[in-house]
């Protein structure tokens, strides 16, 4: 067999630029960390999970790192120790506890029946994790001895890492000539009601694609724009009885995270995404369904223009080259970029959707794969995330959230789309529930 | 399989409160269902022991190794200087810290929480440092300053106070009135100026509170003007204060006159008289409103 030459990181690793704001402003209400899940109806064996993935680091040498803080930035390096196969817990992206992990920056977690990938996004962003996750799977079943198999769209075990794949395609992009992208005002952010504490609150609702299909077709608008919608009108119900004067009502803004990969044609296995900000203005007057499928299906297409998505890169990237910035201590720094992922992220929108998209399985896995699950862990300003996943006929919209009993946009989200003729099925990990 | 019958989602088999509006499931009499696999391999763990736990734990040992090393270093140099007959208070104080900082971080991070905590703390500190010698005096008044700060800073936020408006209330000016006495009984021994001035101004006081709110929430319509607010409030403050000065005054002499404050008494009336007066003639209430609010 032909050798496998790999492109091992040796010493000082630069993290790639958008995830150079994840070490610093990580913390028990801003985790920025995420999971995505298979389950199977075979029960997993966590000595061949074990194995597998040992040749997931294997074909994947960059992500045999660990994270450490250096004097100016935070960096990456080699990490030789071994990695851990964990029992899965309560709930899923809490903090990342990189010490019990062997200092990995990726998690590998299983129970019976299911096998999870959790992430801290700085070493991937969520296409790079289910590249992982498929690989993982592929690793699995081949030493459980169940037919050979490969996802579409994955990593090849067999084909040596193509130096792309861990290249940071932000610094190739960035053009110096371009006008930064501008600030926009603040959003919306809901107050909720009663407690709420770290733990990740998850309910996921699952609907079956051809109804959804069917209904955003009616409407001209993509399954994510149709789910973006929808989180848009709900909020907008909320603000209506928390604000009762319009002049006082803020933009509700979404941010969308794009995968780049395809816009750009990059293949890296490192972040490459940016997020699209679609929102509405209710101090102008209540938005009806409609007029607000008009305006996300608009403001979608405007932010997956090359041009923007350039000049968003300009404004990031040059903020890493800014001397002042460069040569500041990390110490500064992380006060610095708390403010700045404030100012440029958490302060400009009232929720994040991130559509993972559908996840093709290979035709012998199609009757072995029971739910497919994405989470996001939430912050703290907005308290609730939206992941979707797609796989086979369903898709799965997980609600992760850090209040303790409120539940009201949960509930809006999916009577909406019960009234809308979609079905959806509820499950939770809340308590007193079952 | 269930459905929530007021949100018409579909529920998980098993499941006995619809998530999303704690609906209680209603099956068919007899018919049982199977529980399906949990959402997650474990129950959700309980509140707070991730992530803050060690932190918490540590911060915990930090604070007793402090106090262990202030205590010894504190408690040496004063046997060494021959001043440990003089020990007790700074000992004391530097406990006191200590069971301050361990409950600021064991106690629930709410606002009633931690400030029910420290004013119990301080109030546990004056007693002990004015009760040094076993006789309480100053500290009984600054320990019922904070009772009051707690009745008034902390207590309407507290969950009961926030269900019983009306007990909060009668609570609040209980504990006033006995601060007062508890005033009069530390300074002069027995409760000498407490009902004869003390009672009175606080009758007159709350009975002209209560006039105003039955007055002002049983006009038409629910908004208040803040002039009336204003108004109402100079009326029953001015007018309490003449009854103060007159209670006094008898207290003092034996006579019942107003020296101080017969001027307020009279602002107190005609205040009183153009409320009364703008309450009553629309014309005087048009001429003093904007022209846009006729109410």
């Amino acid at each position: 067999m032909k050798r496998i030459q790999n492109y091992a990181p040796e010493g000082f690793i630069a993290l790639d630029n958008s995830a150079l704001i994840y070490p610093p402003t990580e913390a028990v209400f801003n985790a920025n960390t995420f999971r995505v899940s298979m389950d199977f109806s075979f029960s997993i064996k966590k000595a061949i999970l074990e194995q597998a993935l040992h040749d997931l680091l294997y074909r994947c040498s960059y992500a045999k790192i660990r994270l450490h803080t250096g004097f100016f930035w935070y960096y990456l390096s080699p990490n030789d120790a071994e990695p851990i196969v964990h029992e899965e817990g309560g709930y899923p992206s809490g903090r990342f506890a990189f010490k019990e992990n062997n200092g990995y920056l990726f998690k590998v977690l299983y129970s019976e029946h299911r096998i999870a990938l959790e992430c801290f996004h700085a070493l991937t962003d969520g296409s790079g994790a289910t590249a992982y996750l498929k690989l993982l799977i592929e690793r699995y079943c081949f030493h459980a001895g169940m037919p050979q198999m490969e996802f579409s769209g994955g990593l090849n075990y067999r084909v040596r890492p193509a130096k792309q794949e861990f290249s940071d395609p932000f610094q190739h992009l960035y053009d110096k000539q371009i006008p930064s992208y501008p600030a926009i005002s603040k959003a919306y952010h809901r107050k909720g009601n009663g407690l709420f504490d770290d733990r990740v609150k998850v309910i996921s609702a699952t609907i079956a694609t051809d109804q959804i299909k069917k209904r955003a077709k009616q409407l001209s608008l993509t399954i994510g724009e149709y789910l973006s919608t929808v989180y848009l009108y709900s909020l907008q119900q909320l603000q209506l009885e928390e604000v009762p004067n319009q002049k006082q009502r803020k933009p509700i803004r979404l941010s969308v995270p794009m995968n780049l990969r395809r816009i750009f044609g990059y293949d890296t296995m490192r972040n490459f995404t940016l997020f699209a900000v679609v929102g509405i203005e209710p101090a102008l007057g209540f938005y009806e369904f409609d007029e607000i499928a008009t305006e996300v299906h608009l403001q979608m297409v405007q932010s997956q223009s090359k041009k923007r998505l350039l000049s968003q890169i300009k404004r990031n990237v040059s903020g890493e080259r800014n001397p002042f910035i460069r040569f500041a201590p990390t110490a500064l720094k992380n006060p610095l970029f708390k403010l700045l992922s404030d100012f440029l992220g958490d302060d400009q929108y009232s929720g994040v959707i991130s559509n993972l998209g559908y996840v093709a399985l290979p035709p012998q896995l199609e009757s072995q794969v029971v739910r497919c699950d994405f989470h996001l862990s939430p912050g703290l300003l907005n308290k609730i995330s939206l992941a979707v996943i797609g796989y086979l006929d369903r898709i799965v919209v997980n609600f992760n959230s850090f209040y303790a009993t409120d539940t009201s946009l949960e509930r809006l989200f999916c009577t909406f789309l019960v009234e809308d003729g979609i079905q959806v099925e509820i499950a939770t990990n809340r308590e007193d529930t079952r | 399989m269930a459905y929530c019958v007021r949100c018409g989602v579909k529920l998980s088999n098993g499941t006995k409160t619809c998530p999303l509006c704690g609906t209680e499931v209603q099956l068919p009499p007899g018919m049982e269902e199977t529980s399906s696999d949990p959402l997650f391999a474990k129950e959700l763990p309980p509140e707070g022991t991730h992530g803050i736990t060690k932190a918490r734990k540590g911060l915990i040992e930090l604070i007793i190794a402090l106090f262990a090393v202030s205590e010894i270093t504190v408690g040496l140099s004063l046997f060494f200087s021959d001043a440990l007959a003089y020990g007790f208070i700074p000992l004391f104080c530097i406990a006191m810290a200590t069971v301050s900082l361990v409950s600021i971080v064991l106690a629930k991070p709410r606002y009633v929480h931690h400030a029910s905590w420290q004013s119990l703390i301080v109030a546990l500190l004056l007693l002990g440092l004015d009760g040094a010698d076993f006789v309480w005096s100053w500290s009984l008044i600054a320990v019922g300053g904070i009772v009051i700060f707690w009745m008034y800073g902390v207590f309407p936020w507290s969950r009961w106070a926030k269900k019983h408006v009306k007990g909060g209330i009668a609570l609040s000016v209980l504990s006033t009135v006995f601060y007062l006495a508890l005033i009069n009984l530390v300074v002069s021994g027995a409760l000498t100026w407490f009902l004869p001035v003390a009672v009175p101004t606080l009758l007159a006081l709350l009975l002209g509170t209560l006039l105003f709110f039955l007055w002002f929430s049983n006009r038409k319509g629910n908004r208040i003007p803040i002039a009336d607010i204003v108004l109402g409030s100079m009326v029953v403050l001015f007018s309490s204060s003449a009854v103060f000065d007159g209670s006094l005054a008898r207290y003092q002499t034996g006579a019942i006159s107003l020296r101080w404050a017969s001027s307020l008494l009279v602002t107190a009336l005609v205040i009183l008289l153009f409320m009364v007066a703008a309450s009553l003639s629309l014309r005087l209430r048009r001429y003093f409103t904007s022209h846009n609010r006729h109410d």
